[in-house]
């Protein structure tokens, strides 16, 4: 059963959205299973709480839109979200929406974290602006610093 | 919002894609008429011109992100007209096979994600409550088995596709792979939970109909013909067969209809107020040819289901009503029968001793400049009709999409219940989510049917009858 799990979220299809995708490419060049599950989805849906329930701890991975900076990496520790605070819809739901579902379905609360990397472009088109592209080295070297924190390099 | 005699609700939530309804009031400040507008466009028809045809499966999967499977049947099924072959007996079963799981999954979503929390938590609950989380909090056991039976057919979807979203593994003249041992051993290792879940759904929704009699009653409960595509000897199909359609007592209105030539009598008409063309049957005239499509037409154009669960569940649902069944409210109760039939026509499919064949594709140049695919999409009949010049590139494309075929009788339905329900210059919560949950009996996608991007909202106006805004609700 792997102990992580990668959430790497958003859409190729529209630029710098997909960069979680290429993202999820790298590390699953460097990490497999038993260890680390990555799953690659356009967004979030109540089925991921399923995959959350079975990890010690979980790192989504998106396009942010409002950040600063293009090409900013940002990290955030995330819990779940209480039941008063709903999805404004279903289809889609945020990281702290489906660690609600995880805990509350599954009884299961492992450690999470967003990480996010402030988009540019979102417009069509496969291919990442240059901030963004230029930021994929440290985008994934914070998720293998966050994932030897988190243990990983014990059993490794 | 309210302006003038108008309720205008913008945008319809817990539906697949973006639309709006108004509520046209008279002086007397009753409902006389209602409207369903589509508001969002895309245009995939024009887009794919001077496309190659073999990429057409590939890029009309990219049409939906719920029933992508769908598209991609049709579209090969078009392309294999184009090809003029007969694909091999094996990638046959392995498309229904695909075809199952993604009705499966799609049927999963509407009804316990989208629809159960207006069956579990009432009509007149509170709106942010009532979604998959107030499910969640309250039904936590029925929240759970929708993820797992979404799972089941996401899962089969991953399997044979590669992955859960827009696989391209259906192709011109097949499949691209043949199924393994190893996915056939797993996929039928997950049949019986799923079984398991559909059969206590269903006697679960069979035991609630009773508190939602006034809803069965207004919900879409008008005499409508139906179509669906169904086998030879009539029974339930999603994959290939004849259309058939019926009329609101049952009769057969025609049969052994070809859908390669559906555009001999099925039109399609423009609204100015609406992105979503309306479809009608053509011998009856626009709009006296409203019909429905989708679960519940196909439950009613269906003799039987051909496996022995789904055909006992069949005959009590003919048994609802001596016509054919008429409330849209009882689309909900045909999802769940299907979903049994999926399940259950998925293991015969996979114990079948052919299904590992590695026979699994036909190669040809193109034979024909016109193809049209017809299938059974999880909410109606899917048309795709392309022409390619000599080169096989694509020079024009016609797609009639399930939501466009039900687009009258939604309307139709919006009116019923607001006739119904809301009453007086004020609306209120209760009111608007039966106005939404009719439109949700349908589990329309708008993404599909106006070939658009989806999103998920909805606004309803109350509109007086000199065109003032009277009230508005807007959720998304």
């Amino acid at each position: 059963m792997p102990r992580f799990l990668i959430v790497a979220y958003g859409n190729p299809l529209r630029s710098d959205d997909g960069v979680a995708w290429r993202a999820a490419e790298a590390l699953a060049a460097k990490y497999s299973e038993p260890d680390v599950e990555i799953v690659t989805v356009h967004q979030l849906g109540p089925e991921i709480a399923d995959s959350i329930s079975r990890a010690e701890c979980v790192i989504f991975i998106d396009a942010a839109t409002r950040a600063a900076a293009a090409g900013e990496v940002q990290i955030k520790e995330m819990t779940a979200s209480a039941f008063s605070e709903p999805p404004g819809f279903c289809h889609a739901l945020s990281p702290s929406h489906v660690l609600t579902l995880a805990a509350h379905l599954y009884r299961a609360q492992p450690r999470a974290f967003s990480v996010t990397v402030a988009g540019e472009n979102f417009d069509h088109g496969e291919s990442l602006s240059a901030p963004v592209r230029a930021a994929l080295p440290e985008l994934i070297a914070r998720i293998d610093d966050l994932l030897a924190e988190a243990g990983l390099d014990d059993r490794r | 919002m309210k302006q003038g005699n108008t309720i205008v609700i913008d945008p319809v939530t817990r539906i697949e894609g973006h639309s709006k309804i108004t509520l046209h009031l008279n002086d007397e400040g009753r409902v006389e008429d209602a409207r369903f507008h589509v508001t969002q466009f895309r245009g995939f028809e024009k887009l794919c011109e001077g496309r190659p045809f073999y990429e057409m499966p590939s890029l009309m999967a990219r049409i939906c992100g719920i029933c992508p499977v769908s598209h991609l049947i049709a579209s090969a099924k078009a392309c294999d007209s184009l090809l003029a072959v007969r694909i091999p007996p094996t990638a046959d079963k392995l498309r229904r096979i695909f075809g199952l799981a993604q009705v499966t999954q799609s049927h999963a979503l509407s009804l316990f994600h989208l629809s159960s929390p207006d069956l579990l938590l009432g009509m007149d609950a509170d709106p942010a409550k009532s979604n998959i989380f107030g499910v969640a909090e309250k039904h936590p056991e029925l929240a759970l088995d929708g993820i797992r039976l979404r799972q089941f057919g996401q899962k089969i979807i991953e399997r044979l596709g590669g992955k859960r979203i827009h696989p391209a593994w259906i192709v011109p003249g097949g499949v691209s792979e043949p199924l393994t041992q190893a996915n056939r051993d797993a996929i039928l290792e997950t049949i019986p939970d799923a079984l398991a879940i559909a059969e206590r759904t269903l006697e679960w929704f069979k035991s609630t109909m009773e508190r939602f009699r006034e809803e069965i009653s207004t919900f879409g409960n008008f005499p409508t013909m139906f179509m669906g595509i169904v086998k030879k000897d009539n029974g339930l199909t999603f994959y290939d067969g004849k259309l058939r359609i019926i009329d609101a007592s049952g009769h057969v209105v025609a049969d052994d209809l070809d859908p390669t030539n559906y555009s001999e009598y099925i039109g399609e008409k423009v609204e100015p107020w609406s992105y979503l063309k309306s479809t009608y049957y053509k011998p009856k005239g626009f709009p006296e040819g409203v019909y429905r499509v989708g679960p519940l037409a196909r439950l009613n154009v269906a003799d039987r289901c051909g496996t022995p669960r789904a055909d006992q569940e069949l005959a009590e649902f003919h048994e609802l009503q001596r016509t054919a069944v008429l409330s849209s409210f009882h689309y909900h109760h045909a999802r769940l029968i299907e979903i049994l039939y999926c399940i259950e026509r998925l293991e015969q499919l996979l114990n079948d001793p052919e299904i590992l064949s590695k026979h699994v594709r036909a190669v040809a140049r193109p034979n024909a400049l016109e193809g049209v695919g017809a299938c059974e999409a999880p909410r109606g009949t899917l048309f795709h009709h392309y022409k390619i010049d000599e080169q096989g590139l694509i020079r024009w494309v016609n797609l009639v999409i399930a939501t466009g075929h039900n687009n009258l009788a939604m309307n139709r339905s919006v009116l019923q219940v607001a006739k119904h329900f809301v009453q007086g210059k004020r609306l209120n919560p209760g009111m608007l989510n039966r106005v939404e949950a009719v439109i949700r009996c349908y589990d329309p996608c708008l993404s599909c049917s106006t070939h658009a991007l989806g999103q998920m909202d909805l606004q309803v106006q109350l509109i007086s009858a000199d065109g003032e805004v009277l009230d508005e609700l807007t959720r998304g």
